[in-house]
């Protein structure tokens, strides 16, 4: 009953703006058309207690924090992976690296989910990884080779017929023989540029160096930026290995970027990093650069032929650092506004295992990061994962909410 | 390139000797080969003589992955041995979802990767509970020539995109259950 009195309520309100599923679109985007749709038209809902949330609340309480921080399950959601929350604080949209986006309502504002399903489920996704907002109201979801866009995402979602439009189609974010599974799980954000951004991992541990005029050019081992018209595509970020993370400051409006290290040089280098960007167009050292300043056995002692931009802050090596937002919010304590929130995965060919936590990075008036542990304790004492993070965000009360495609849950941490 | 990988499967794996290696296995396959990682595949319970053959692949740079060809690069033939002893040790058993039945599994697969995904031959694997992504990817990596076989590139080049993930949803849909 509710459910229903609220979404009549929300058609209610797009009739009063005048809206309707599509309004806004820009005319050269084409709508999806009904054979890539799979007549689905059951939704498929994840159950909220039992058992499985008992497991993963028992965990929440090993977990330590700052003074006054308190962590809680929000919401069982499986694979859950990178988050984009609604204007109107609504409903969050959760992306998987498998065939699934789904949708989390928290309708009485409890601060904890209360419904949990598939977003279109009609739609055949690939790697759907890469869910977020324009301010508008207007869905993008980056997959493997494809970005989909959903006007007024969050009044539609209710059916599992919504319109979507292609703003890069299927087989045009990437040329088709260079798909991949790993190093692609695709992160997009709207800039204060108004286009959007989107990250494109290269699929290697190191890149050869006959793909790299290719990659170059498309923008893979980079981040790519188009209008969204999908017009003036562009690499902006060049030597990048896998960034699965970035925000936007919310003051100098600069791109901050996560990206993940060479593996199988050893435990302990190259560090993880975090990364400033000023300008389009710059170079951030892969494949000669292996993280940090470590070069790549592959290309030892060859000049680097770029000007190289070296991190920010550096993070432990292996660690896994993904998703990142900067926290916009009023709750926490002042010296956290502006600073970053991260989530590191953790680490799968270090001796002893690090990451699998969340960190918070302060930038100062200088412009220097420093990156800490934030919350942890997701790794047991046998070392084995008891949950591995995945990316923050904000939400509007100002507290935040933690993936964990390990666990399958969306986590809410807010301060007191 | 199976000639080999057949040589090493008449090694004797000792899978006590296996489970210790396991330990860097388990962040991404689970300690009984449950896959906790998306990109990876359940490999508890495949044929033994196929996971050996695979880790050799990935050694010898046949079957090349960013991760698994960084896991494989300095194991032995025997730990290859004990590694595929352990895993192959596990039992998969594969159910049907509720109210589908065997009849409309592809049919193009069924005899070699069972219609609930539990490989018949030694030397296929076990398809049960893949994730579909997972599936779609090998089925091109077959077709465009990154993975060979003898049987699986042909079939691989016969099918087209909504084939490929026909069958690839049939078979992630199916549930795995691994037991020791
Ligand atoms: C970092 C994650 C990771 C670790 C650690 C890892 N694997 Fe893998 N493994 C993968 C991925 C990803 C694939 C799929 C490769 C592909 O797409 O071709 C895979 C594939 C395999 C396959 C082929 C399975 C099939 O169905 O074809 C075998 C066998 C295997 N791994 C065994 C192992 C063993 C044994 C270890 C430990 C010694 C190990 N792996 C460690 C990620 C991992
Ligand atoms: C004649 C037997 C045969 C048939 C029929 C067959 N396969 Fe295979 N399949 C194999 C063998 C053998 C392998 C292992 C290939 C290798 O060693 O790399 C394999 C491997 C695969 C893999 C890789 C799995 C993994 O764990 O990495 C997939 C996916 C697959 N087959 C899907 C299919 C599908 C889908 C069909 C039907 C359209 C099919 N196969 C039909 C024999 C067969």
């Amino acid at each position: 009953m509710n459910r229903l009195l609220s979404s009549i309520a929300a058609l209610a309100l797009m009739a009063g703006l005048g809206l309707a599923q599509g309004a806004g679109v820009p005319d050269n985007l084409e709508k999806l058309s009904n054979f890539q749709q799979t007549g689905v038209t059951e939704f498929t809902f994840i159950e909220q207690g039992g058992d499985y949330a008992a497991g993963i609340k028992a965990t929440l309480e090993k977990i330590t924090m700052p003074d006054g921080f308190k962590i809680e399950l929000y919401a069982v959601v499986p694979d859950a992976r990178h988050m984009a929350v609604g204007p109107q604080g609504i409903v969050t949209f959760v992306g998987t690296r498998k065939d699934k986006v789904w949708a989390v309502t928290d309708r009485n504002k409890d601060r904890i989910a209360d419904e949990v399903k598939d977003f279109a489920p009609s739609l055949t996704f690939s790697i759907p990884n890469g869910p977020c907002f324009s301010k508008d109201g207007f869905l993008y979801i980056a997959e493997q080779n494809r970005v989909l866009l959903f006007p007024a995402a969050e009044f539609f979602y209710e059916s599992p017929d919504v319109a979507a439009f292609n703003l890069v189609e299927k087989g045009k974010l990437i040329p088709v023989e260079e798909e991949s599974f790993n190093h692609t799980a695709r992160v997009c954000k709207i800039g204060p540029d108004g286009k959007i951004y989107i990250s494109l991992g290269q699929p290697f541990n190191v890149a050869p160096a006959e793909k790299l005029d290719l990659y170059n050019e498309v923008g893979i081992g980079g981040i790519i930026r188009m209008n969204v018209d999908g017009s003036a595509r562009e690499v902006y970020t060049y030597g990048v290995r896998n960034s699965v993370g970035h925000d936007f400051h919310p003051e100098t409006g600069e791109l901050w970027w996560t990206d993940n290290q060479v593996d199988g040089m050893g435990d302990d280098i190259p560090p993880g990093e975090i990364n400033r960007q000023t300008e389009a167009g710059q170079h951030f050292g892969a494949p000669w650069y292996g993280g940090g300043s470590v070069r790549t056995a592959e290309y030892e002692g060859e000049e680097v032929p770029v000007e190289v931009v070296m991190p920010a802050s550096e993070t432990v090596a292996h660690a896994a650092d993904l998703g990142m937002s900067f926290y916009t919010g009023n709750m926490f304590p002042e010296k956290y506004r502006n600073a970053i929130f991260s989530a590191q995965h953790g680490s799968w060919n270090r001796t002893t295992p690090v990451g699998a936590r969340v960190m918070v990075t302060f930038i100062d008036d200088e412009g220097t990061a420093t990156t800490e542990p934030f919350a942890e304790g997701w790794i047991d004492e046998n070392g084995e994962y008891l949950g591995r993070p995945v990316d923050v965000v904000n939400l509007r009360d100002g507290s935040i909410l933690v993936s964990d495609d390990l666990a399958g849950a969306l986590y809410r941490i807010s301060y007191e | 390139m199976l000639a080999g990988s057949v040589a090493h499967a008449e090694l004797v794996g000792d899978a006590e000797a296996g489970r210790k290696l396991a330990g860097q296995c388990r962040t991404c396959h689970g300690a009984d080969g449950y896959a906790q990682i998306p990109v990876a595949p359940h490999i508890g319970g495949e044929p033994v003589a196929y996971l050996a053959a695979q880790l050799t692949a990935f050694r010898e740079g046949t079957r090349q992955h960013e991760m698994m060809s960084v896991v494989a690069k300095s194991l032995t033939d025997m730990q290859i041995a004990d590694l595929a002893a352990w895993y192959g040790g596990v039992t998969a058993i594969s159910d049907l979802p509720d109210g589908i039945s065997a009849d409309a599994a592809p049919s193009a697969c069924i005899t070699c990767h069972g219609a609930d995904g539990l490989s018949l031959m030694q030397d296929a694997p076990n398809l049960a509970g893949e994730n579909v992504i997972y599936i779609e990817t090998q089925l091109k990596a077959f077709r465009t020539g990154k993975r060979r076989h003898a049987a699986m590139t042909d079939i691989a080049k016969s099918l087209t995109e909504a084939e490929m993930r026909a069958a690839a949803e049939w078979y992630a849909a199916t549930q795995l259950t691994l037991t020791r």
